[in-house]
């Protein structure tokens, strides 16, 4: 599949690493080549999308092949280069009005959520309980391994949204504690 | 003779199993849970049919439903792979009692090595090297004192009721005998409430070396030769290799004389490994057996220019083996790693999920054996490896070079994958060398879990073509594009539809 720049709007946006935050701006296209702006650096590169989601690009000659999988929603990628991996956030109109309003990541450091697919074997708290940091709440299994999630915060527990045997998905809240 | 072999497993080995059927032209057929509809070895077979739910206990453990099914399909044979049912005697008894051939080691080989102490007395009465030590409990001082004397220091003494590392004291020196020895028992009697212990010789730097055995039914047995397995990560292994880089040609001799008469011991028939684990100094001593086929057996089959799979086939089929230990050398060496779906900077916490894009290492030297594809979900209810990567090369330097040029290769989006892991182990000094051994992850700490280099650009250059993929994707989503733009993909998607192997 070659990539199709003239579908490009000459366009800044913000992109955020867990590094930094950088501007880019499409300075230039003909065909593969393109000329870009990042932060102050500018670029020029040939750059093909190879496949889904696989971009091959040239930075004065030296060959850089990269995957890109979209995250939960369409502004969230990860990138996978041979010696790293890269989580970047697009950072749109709608993405900057909700972190003005404060709204983004709210609530994230109470709730107790799997980080990957599995099955909950045990719940070892009860609604109304209070639990201190570190204490482990949920035990979830996946692959034959058992792993322990534990509080982020002192607090009390407000909700425990799984019950033991259900099967969960990647960030699926378990536990809530306020 | 074998003409229907129904395989009693899933994953990589299921499939690897099949391949060897297919090359000798015995129909195969596949059981599955029913989470495991869309799994490789169910499309892999020339029939498959649903055993049960997902949950181990209710399909590929399930003996009963096996047997049916083996009956029902007309499959002369059962191969169990590994794991599941491999090592479960009543399955092969179970088997017998159907006239359905099981193919590995009789009940009574898999019963004897799988209990520890009926497996030690047996070594022992066959004159193996065991790791030495008290099986009974000591109760004096005394005893403790003489029973030291005799197996040498450093020694480990142990709780007989522990577990937890309670009561367990380490001793290297004599002066520090018997504070330790008080310790472990004040210990242990709080912990336990019993103030018994036992005492074993200490492997330092311990390694795990183990045999490979094929033995036919008419008392033919020889071996394969050694696999290294050292480097392991929580008791599991990770990377194997043979030769050993430990290994001398005289021990190797005697090694394999003593794996052999191991075998002999429980009139073994079938492929097996013996497994020792071995100092420094070279002492080595008798760990376990396993009765069945190994994960990394491969790395055998690419030294010594046998299939291993076939030869359990033929044993199975009565046939005497056709070659004598003297025709059987090592040529070159072979590494395997385990690809595991994994995050290994989270202690290696599984991560299952929808393999979005898989690239495999193509080239000389090269081979893949695994199970998952483009699009496949990778259940969470069994185990986390989803593919074994094994390279063949003339000498160990060669085969490590190409190790690493094969990971540079292996690309699998959507799970997070050891791969890189891999590739750093490769590239520790302890591990280029040959000297590690099974602390070799936790000596290397430092080097094998270091935050991710980025050469170069390559961070601007990630943030550009995420500029790019964003872009257009908004550009598309205004033109309405039709969906004609991924077209790349159809061969792929007809692929899985018709059921064309992309492996």
């Amino acid at each position: 599949m070659v990539f199709h720049p003239y579908k490009l709007k000459k366009m800044q946006l913000e992109l955020i690493t867990e590094e930094r935050t950088a501007q880019l701006r499409l300075v230039h296209h003909d065909g593969n080549q393109i000329t870009i702006m990042v932060d102050d650096v500018l670029y020029t590169l040939d750059v093909v999308k190879v496949g889904k989601g696989n971009y091959s690009i040239l930075l004065d000659g030296e060959s850089y092949n990269l995957e890109l999988v979209e995250g939960a929603n369409s502004r969230e990628y990860t990138i996978n280069t041979f010696h790293k991996t890269f989580k970047v956030e697009v950072i749109d109109a709608e993405t900057r009005y909700r972190r003005k309003k404060g709204s983004v990541n709210v609530g994230s450091d109470k709730t107790v959520r799997s980080p990957m697919p599995g099955k909950v074997i045990r719940i070892l708290v009860s609604k109304g309980e209070q639990v201190v940091k570190g204490q482990t709440v949920i035990i979830v299994s996946a692959m034959k391994m058992e792993s322990e999630f534990k509080a982020t915060v002192d607090g009390v527990v407000t909700g425990i949204q799984v019950s033991e045997g259900d099967v969960v998905d990647t960030q699926q809240v378990l536990v809530v504690i306020e | 003779m074998i003409q229907k072999v129904l395989v009693a497993n899933r994953g990589e080995i299921a499939v690897r199993i099949m391949r060897s059927c297919r090359e000798m032209g015995i129909s195969t057929v596949a059981v599955f849970s029913e989470v495991d509809r869309t799994a490789m070895h169910v499309r892999y077979a020339n029939e498959a049919y649903c055993i049960g739910q997902a949950p181990s206990v209710e399909s590929y453990l399930n003996i009963e439903k096996i047997l049916e099914v083996a009956k029902k399909s007309g499959s002369d044979a059962i191969h169990p792979g590994y794991g599941f049912l491999s090592e479960n005697a009543h399955f092969a008894e179970r088997c017998q009692e159907e006239g359905i051939a099981f193919i590995g080691p009789s009940p009574y080989a898999i019963r004897t090595m799988g209990d520890k102490i009926t497996a030690r007395r047996t070594m022992i009465a066959a004159g193996i090297p065991v790791v030495p030590g008290t099986v009974d409990k000591i109760t004096s001082e005394k005893e403790a004192l003489s029973v030291i004397e005799e197996i040498g220091l450093p020694v480990m003494i142990k709780a007989s009721a522990g577990g937890g590392g309670k009561g367990m004291r380490l001793v290297k020196e004599k002066s520090e005998i018997l504070s330790a020895l008080r310790a472990a028992r004040s210990e242990a009697a709080s912990a336990f409430g019993d103030d018994s212990v036992f005492i074993e010789k200490y492997i330092e730097s311990p390694h795990h070396i183990e045999y490979q055995i094929l033995a036919d039914k008419q008392g033919h047995t020889v071996h394969l030769f050694e696999r290294e397995c050292s480097v392991q990560r929580r008791h599991q292994k990770v990377v194997e290799e043979t030769p050993s880089p430990l290994m001398t040609p005289q021990k190797r001799i005697e090694m394999g004389l003593h794996a052999v008469a191991a075998a002999k011991a429980v009139d073994y028939f079938g492929a097996g490994t013996i497994e020792f684990i071995m100092d420094d100094n070279l002492n080595y001593y008798f760990l376990e057996m396993n009765t069945r086929l190994q994960v990394e057996h491969p790395i055998t089959e690419r030294v010594v220019g046998i299939d291993l799979v076939k030869a359990q086939i033929d044993i199975a089929n009565e046939k005497p083996l056709p070659f004598s230990q003297e025709d059987l050398f090592q040529h070159g060496h072979a590494i395997e790693c385990r690809i595991y779906a994994e995050d290994t900077d989270q202690n290696f916490m599984p991560n299952p999920g929808v393999i979005r894009h898989i690239t495999e290492p193509y080239g000389t030297g090269i081979r893949c054996d695994g199970y998952v594809y483009e699009g496949y979900e990778i259940p969470i209810y069994y185990d986390s490896m989803i593919t074994k990567l094994i390279v063949w090369g003339y000498n160990r330097q060669d085969a490590i070079d190409r190790m690493k040029r094969a990971l540079y290769e292996y690309k699998i989006t959507g799970v997070k994958t050891s791969i890189r892991f891999l590739k750093r182990i490769m590239d520790t000094e302890d591990f280029r060398s040959g000297h590690y051994n099974t602390h070799f992850i936790g000596n290397n700490k430092e080097f094998l879990f270091q935050k991710g280099e980025c050469f170069g650009k390559c961070e601007d250059i990630a943030l550009i073509a995420t500029y790019l993929e964003y872009m257009s994707k908004a550009g598309r989503a205004d033109n309405a594009e039709k969906s004609g733009s991924e077209t790349s993909d159809t061969w792929r998607n007809s692929g899985r539809k018709y059921g064309i192997s992309p492996l």
